[in-house]
């Protein structure tokens, strides 16, 4: 084989790969501009939004308080020649708990909603067939959906991060540092992928169901099930929460005895934590919490450290992105073109 | 006439399986509740048994037997979440299911063809939907009693009283959504967008809500009871006003009161009171859906799906 032959595969391989990404590109705008021009999504966003904001403002209208009382404390201390002074226990990033816990449960519901009206509207409008009579292959319509569906979900978690960051700023009177910047980067960044594996299953859901109605309601169902009900399961079974104000406050046990009884329930405390492993939205819950400063806990340690503490919860919300981003491009590889139930 | 749409509805939910699968649902998450019961009850015995062998091996006294601080029926009190979010969501699914069809399907156009009144219509897909979901109840009624049968070994004429007033009230509570389930699929052209409404509603009706009246986190809304935010905050003094209206709230608050598993106690009018809402809901909403089939161009819905 000559050096000539070699470089024409490679341009005829490149120009290949190159449509390819147009193609992919071309269905991810497309995609992009349906999600913008479907009002009811742009209503859903616009809830996310505003429950952000009022959120954070009530969270906020407190700490300026709290902040002012420590500001005037750390002066006094200051102005008196005192060396050693409190640090403040106060935390900007963890106003946002509001904020992580809609992304967690609205935010997962506009993504199902996308996902399933991104293939219903195919369906409905009758273009499916037409898409596939191009040369657009089922593993592109797949990823190019899926590159449009996480440009809407960046465009709705920026709006949302700034109006969450403005909140803690202006109202709250504190403004977040560089490194809280990049602490809340990769928060949103967990949003971004826990949104886009939500969008995976609507879209799985309802290409693999003849009645799209159907597919919806088996992804709100799973939704249902991994958002709300196995978290519930996990607190609900958390031996302290057995009784209002604390099981072992009840029998007069501090922490350490709490620890020495909790030796004796190895198994249960088992069950109790895969019950809650087995929950997307708890992993994505415990990274974002820990991002933000939620958890007191994690507030003296620094980011290696948390990334370090929470690498259980990136490696699972990575592991179910990558098992439904294979399930969407297997099934929009294995979709007919025309389907029955078109009209639901 | 109205009987006779009843019992088509009744037939074609039961044909589809929905009435199976949220009675099946419902079912399971009511043995659910039970099943954590019963682990709670089991690990407060083990807790209890263990602190006090290790506050006897430190010298001090037993602790009081923790079971003074739980109400008998508190085992249940999952149900008081369950039913909000699962219930409420196959109630929205069975509302949907009682007009979609007919829209679709072009069998709206068909009868309405006859000299059919729409509110017998209405009456009679109503009825529908509330029979399926008071039979669904009935038997979260049966497997909660046997529950606590099963767990407490013993179960007063009292406890069952409480028990039936809680599976009434969630029955109501589930009319309010399966009627808002109807509504979305007139208000909408295209059914899939109905039912997305009528998701956006419950999301509205059921975290929304809550967090402007009383600063209740989406995972406080979770727990069966948590206490609303302090009203010194001049927003929640504003917003606090609405939280009488906010059913959501109340329908948490009058279950725990009826199944006194509440920490505070109120007398049966003020709990009584917490209700209104929610027949309030039921009736705006029966006269909004009676109003919008009335009005409703069924040849148009038809050839536009």
């Amino acid at each position: 084989m000559n050096e000539s032959s070699v470089a024409g595969r490679h341009s005829v391989a490149g120009r290949h790969s190159a449509a390819g990404r147009h193609r992919v590109l071309t269905v991810a705008a497309h995609e992009y501009r349906a999600a913008v021009r479907n009002r009811l999504l742009v209503l859903l966003a616009g809830i996310l939004i505003v429950v952000t904001a009022t959120s954070v403002y009530i969270g906020s209208a407190g700490y300026a308080g709290q902040l002012a009382d420590y500001n005037t404390y750390r002066d006094a201390a200051t102005a008196s020649g005192l060396d050693r002074i409190a640090p403040s226990p106060l935390a900007p990033l963890s106003l946002l708990q509001g904020a992580m816990e809609y992304l967690e449960i609205i935010g997962a519901v506009i993504a199902i909603a996308l996902g399933y009206l991104s293939v219903s509207r195919e369906r409905a409008n009758r273009t499916l067939a037409l898409l596939r009579s191009r040369p657009l292959t089922g593993g592109e319509h797949a990823l190019g959906s899926l590159l449009g569906a996480m440009a809407v979900f960046a465009t709705l978690i920026a709006a949302t991060a700034i109006t969450a960051v403005l909140g803690v700023g202006i109202i709250g009177n504190d403004w977040i540092n560089g490194s809280q910047s990049l602490q809340l980067f990769l928060a949103y960044s967990a949003a971004l992928i826990y949104m886009s594996s939500f969008y995976a299953l609507g879209a799985i859901a309802t290409a693999r169901t003849t009645i799209a109605t159907n597919g919806l309601m088996i992804a709100l169902g799973i939704w249902l099930i991994v958002v709300l009900v196995l978290p519930q399961i996990g607190d609900t079974l958390d031996a302290d929460n057995q009784i209002p104000g604390g099981l072992f406050g009840a029998l007069g046990l501090g922490h350490d005895g709490e620890v020495t009884i909790l030796t004796h329930f190895t198994t249960y405390e088992r069950i109790r934590t895969w019950t809650e492993e087995l929950s997307l939205a708890k992993h994505f819950e415990r990274f974002a919490f820990a991002m933000t400063d939620v958890k007191a806990r994690y507030r003296p340690f620094d980011l290696p450290w948390l990334l370090n503490t929470t690498r259980n919860d990136i490696g699972w919300l990575l592991g179910y992105a990558a098992l439904l981003t294979v399930g969407i491009r297997r099934t929009y590889r294995t979709q007919p073109p025309t389907t029955q139930g078109a009209n639901q | 006439m109205i009987t006779t749409i009843a019992g088509h509805e009744l037939r074609l939910l039961v044909r589809q399986r929905t009435f199976l699968a949220m009675l099946g649902v419902l079912g399971v998450m009511t043995a659910l509740a039970g099943v954590l019961g019963w682990s709670s009850h089991r690990t407060i015995v083990q807790v209890y048994d263990q602190a006090v062998i290790l506050l006897a091996s430190q010298g001090k006294p037993a602790p009081p037997n923790p079971f003074t601080l739980k109400p008998s029926l508190s085992l249940l009190s999952n149900m008081v979440v369950y039913i909000p979010l699962i219930g409420a969501l196959l109630a929205l699914i069975v509302g949907h299911h009682a007009l979609a069809d007919d829209q679709t399907g072009g069998v709206g156009r068909l009868v309405f063809s006859r000299p059919l009144d729409r509110r017998i219509y209405v009456a009679g897909k109503v009825a529908a939907a509330t029979a399926v979901l008071g039979a669904v109840m009935v038997a979260s009624f049966a497997i909660s009693a046997a529950a606590l049968l099963i767990v407490n070994r013993r179960i007063g004429t009292g406890d069952l009283s409480r028990l039936a007033g809680f599976f009434i009230v969630s029955w109501l509570y589930l009319v309010v959504f399966a009627l808002i389930g109807m509504v979305a699929v007139i208000i909408n052209r295209r059914n899939s967008l109905g039912l997305l409404t009528a998701t956006g509603a419950w999301l509205v009706i059921t975290f929304i809500v809550p967090q402007f009246t009383s600063g209740l986190t989406p995972s406080a809304s979770l727990n069966p009871t948590t206490a609303p935010a302090s009203t010194s905050q001049a927003f929640f003094r504003a917003t606090a006003r609405v939280r009488p209206y906010s059913i959501a709230e109340q329908y948490k608050e009058a279950s725990a009161h009826i199944l006194a598993t509440s920490q505070s106690t109120e007398s049966v009018w003020h709990t009584a009171l917490r209700i209104s809402p929610i027949v309030g809901a039921v009736l705006v909403l029966t006269i909004a859906l009676v109003v919008l089939i009335d009005r409703h161009d069924y040849s148009r819905s038809a050839t536009n799906e």
